[in-house]
């Protein structure tokens, strides 16, 4: 477990630098673009503004060092924005916690009702009550959690004023203000992947109780209950884990970007999004190293997690 | 008379009716969204970029301004013009739709293209090829794989719309509605890649493989004629499933401003304003909202049932909740 879990880290390691030199050539030095433009103040900076960026930043500097020296700073946290926004790096370890409150809250409501709802249908399989839960499943997941957002805030927050239009309290300030400022962005973001989950699952379980060993189990003369939760569910789940992991590290650079812009959440999708439309070249670039941290850091926590659970998966050669 | 694969596969899709009303549903979508400029011309009279600031609109005999004196455009009025009502600078929201509409399924479908082109090959070379070709583009792609589509969408196409790009003989502006499509594209390739990697690894150790490689045909001719056929069900089932994937991510990147860019309507840029005015006119967010649920509903039902008649047992694996 502890060389399976040194070999997991050090290749998350290197996916986070090369991330880091793809961030960099992408947005430093592309073809055609020339950074001190944008580091200038884009259309609104001068010759003299772009001769300032130039010497500031080193742009005449071989690439290489221009590269550990941009790290450096990202890493240090001395990014500074044109337009000025504070130690960048602060800010990013400020707004984390209510990214990861947001993801982990949708997680496992989305977790919870796809196992809830598969076990429904696994015990009524192909009854009304099977046919009803996948079809609604199925409904569900064609509803993209981007409109979900929007309607949700619009109606809901907005128009009936049922919950907080924006913002965000802290768990520690007050439960109830958390939950109810973070209600809303849950459901819309843990709603399409509940019905993804349900079909997966119910899939899963009805692969599962037809298997010899659920068989032999029933024959002992276990209870359905016990037969369900210790033999059925336990086999079946194995297969999903791997997925909702992936999700869960996934979505710190996928439905938070939006969610958290509709919804009003100081949380690093937020920030990311409001960085990125101001066009501001470091920034840009740190957010995106430290978001593909998070995601790399995030992917790494849950492939220990599943082989934890999961013992074969600890042979050489991680997936990810 | 024994019937193949095919055959059976159309069979199982005529008499899945959930699928074929789908498949219905969509194909009139479709229909409705080519007749985009049929319907600004000669129903709606106006193109989706024009204003009226100052129009008026007759509803049951009565003369009423687009906009009122306070800004507020018009809902629905059910009939030619304003059918779905009109945007805050009096523009037709139903011929907006249509158009925006059009342009999200072209991005979609033209993302999906792209895809195919870059991973079929891919995965042909990397799954038959093995050792050091596999090793070079499995690396390349899983880290592709390795992190969201949304962000790298948004962060690829912030790139290209800093500077343009140039491809080939194919220059792209910033503006270019071809940026999403683009980056779409790109960011799935490894959806479609891994899944006929593994498929072709499984098939090159069979007997029909090793006599066509014994008979001294080409690689190229061997995979192209002796795997790919092989690998139809998996590349329609997946082709299928990231059509649904790409038309959501273009809404998303819209959203966040690094995909198509305004006046020029797509199911995102309304979604985007409608949602700024949802205040004063929820139909402005409402519609092109019931468009996009629409879509991705008809899309998802026919692609599942695609997969239903294609792979009964299943065997193609695609996460659901990947890629958006």
């Amino acid at each position: 477990m502890i060389s399976f879990a040194a070999r997991r880290l050090a290749a998350a390691l290197v996916t986070a630098w090369v991330a880091s030199i793809v961030a960099f050539v992408l947005f430093w030095t592309v073809p055609n673009v020339d950074p001190a433009y944008w580091l200038g103040g884009g259309q609104k900076g001068t010759n003299e503004t772009r001769a300032l960026a130039t010497e500031k930043y080193g742009l005449d500097d071989p690439l290489p060092v221009q590269y550990v020296r941009l790290m450096e700073s990202i890493l240090n946290g001395e990014i500074e924005c044109f337009y000025s926004c504070g130690s960048l790096r602060d800010t990013f370890v400020q707004a984390l916690p209510v990214t990861i409150s947001l993801v982990l809250g949708a997680g496992l409501i989305a977790v919870g009702v796809g196992i809830g709802l598969a076990l429904i249908c696994v015990r009524h399989r192909g009854r009304w009550q099977d046919r009803l839960i996948s079809t609604v499943a199925t409904a569900v997941y064609s509803v993209p959690s981007l409109v979900l957002a929007a309607l949700l805030w619009a109606f809901a927050s907005y128009r009936w004023g049922l919950f907080p239009q924006e913002g965000y309290v802290r768990l520690r300030d007050s439960p109830w203000g958390w939950a109810k400022h973070l209600f809303l962005p849950w459901i819309a973001s843990a709603l399409p992947f509940a019905g993804a989950y349900t079909q997966v699952v119910r899939a899963s379980l009805l692969d599962t109780v037809d298997q010899d060993w659920v068989r032999t189990a029933r024959a002992k003369g276990l209870s359905e209950k016990r037969v369900i939760r210790r033999h059925v569910l336990r086999n079946a789940l194995i297969p999903s884990v791997n997925v909702w992991g992936l999700d869960f590290s996934h979505a710190f650079g996928g439905f938070v970007l939006y969610v958290e812009v509709i919804f009003g959440l100081p949380g690093v999708g937020g920030l990311t999004a409001n960085t990125l439309a101001s066009f501001d070249l470091p920034p840009t670039v740190a957010l995106a190293i430290y978001l593909a941290i998070v995601v790399v850091f995030f992917s790494a926590l849950v492939d220990l997690v599943v082989a934890w659970l999961d013992p074969r998966l600890r042979q050489p050669g991680p997936s990810t | 008379m024994s019937r193949g694969p095919w055959s059976l596969a159309l069979r199982r899709l005529r008499r899945d009716r959930a699928a074929l009303a789908f498949g219905a549903l969509f194909a009139l979508i479709v229909v409705l969204v080519l007749a985009a400029p049929l319907y600004a011309n000669q129903v709606a009279h106006t193109t989706p970029s024009e204003n009226h600031l100052t129009d008026q609109v007759v509803i049951d005999g009565e003369r009423t301004d687009v906009l009122s004196l306070e800004g507020v455009p018009i809902g629905p009025t059910w009939q030619g013009s304003y059918l779905l009502g009109a945007d805050e600078n009096g523009r037709d929201l139903a011929v907006r739709l249509l158009y925006g509409a059009r342009t999200t399924l072209i991005i979609g479908g033209g993302a999906v293209l792209l895809t195919l082109l870059l991973a079929v090959p891919l995965g042909l070379a990397a799954g038959y090829r093995g050792g050091r070709t596999d090793a070079v583009i499995s690396r390349l792609l899983d880290l592709i794989w390795s992190f969201p589509a949304l962000l790298l969408g948004v962060l690829l196409s912030t790139a290209i719309s800093f500077s343009g790009a140039q491809i080939g003989p194919v220059t792209i502006g910033s503006g270019s509605k071809l940026i999403p499509l683009l980056v779409i594209g790109l960011v799935y390739v490894p959806y479609m890649t891994r899944p006929l990697r593994g498929q072709v690894m499984a098939l090159r150790g069979q007997p029909f493989v090793e006599a066509a490689r014994a008979a001294g045909m080409r690689p190229a001719k061997l995979m192209a004629s002796e795997l790919l056929p092989h690998l139809a069900t998996t590349i329609i089932v997946v082709s299928a499933l990231l059509f649904v994937n790409a038309v959501v991510l273009e809404a998303a990147l819209t959203f966040l401003g690094a995909g198509v860019n305004p006046p020029e309507p797509s199911l995102g840029v309304l979604i985007a304003a409608g949602l700024s005015e949802v205040v004063r006119s929820p139909h402005l967010l409402l519609v092109p909202s019931i468009a996009l649920i629409l879509i991705v509903l008809s899309l998802n039902g026919f692609a599942e049932g695609v997969r239903r008649a294609l792979d009964p047992r299943g065997t193609v694996s695609f996460d659901l909740g990947r890629g958006r």
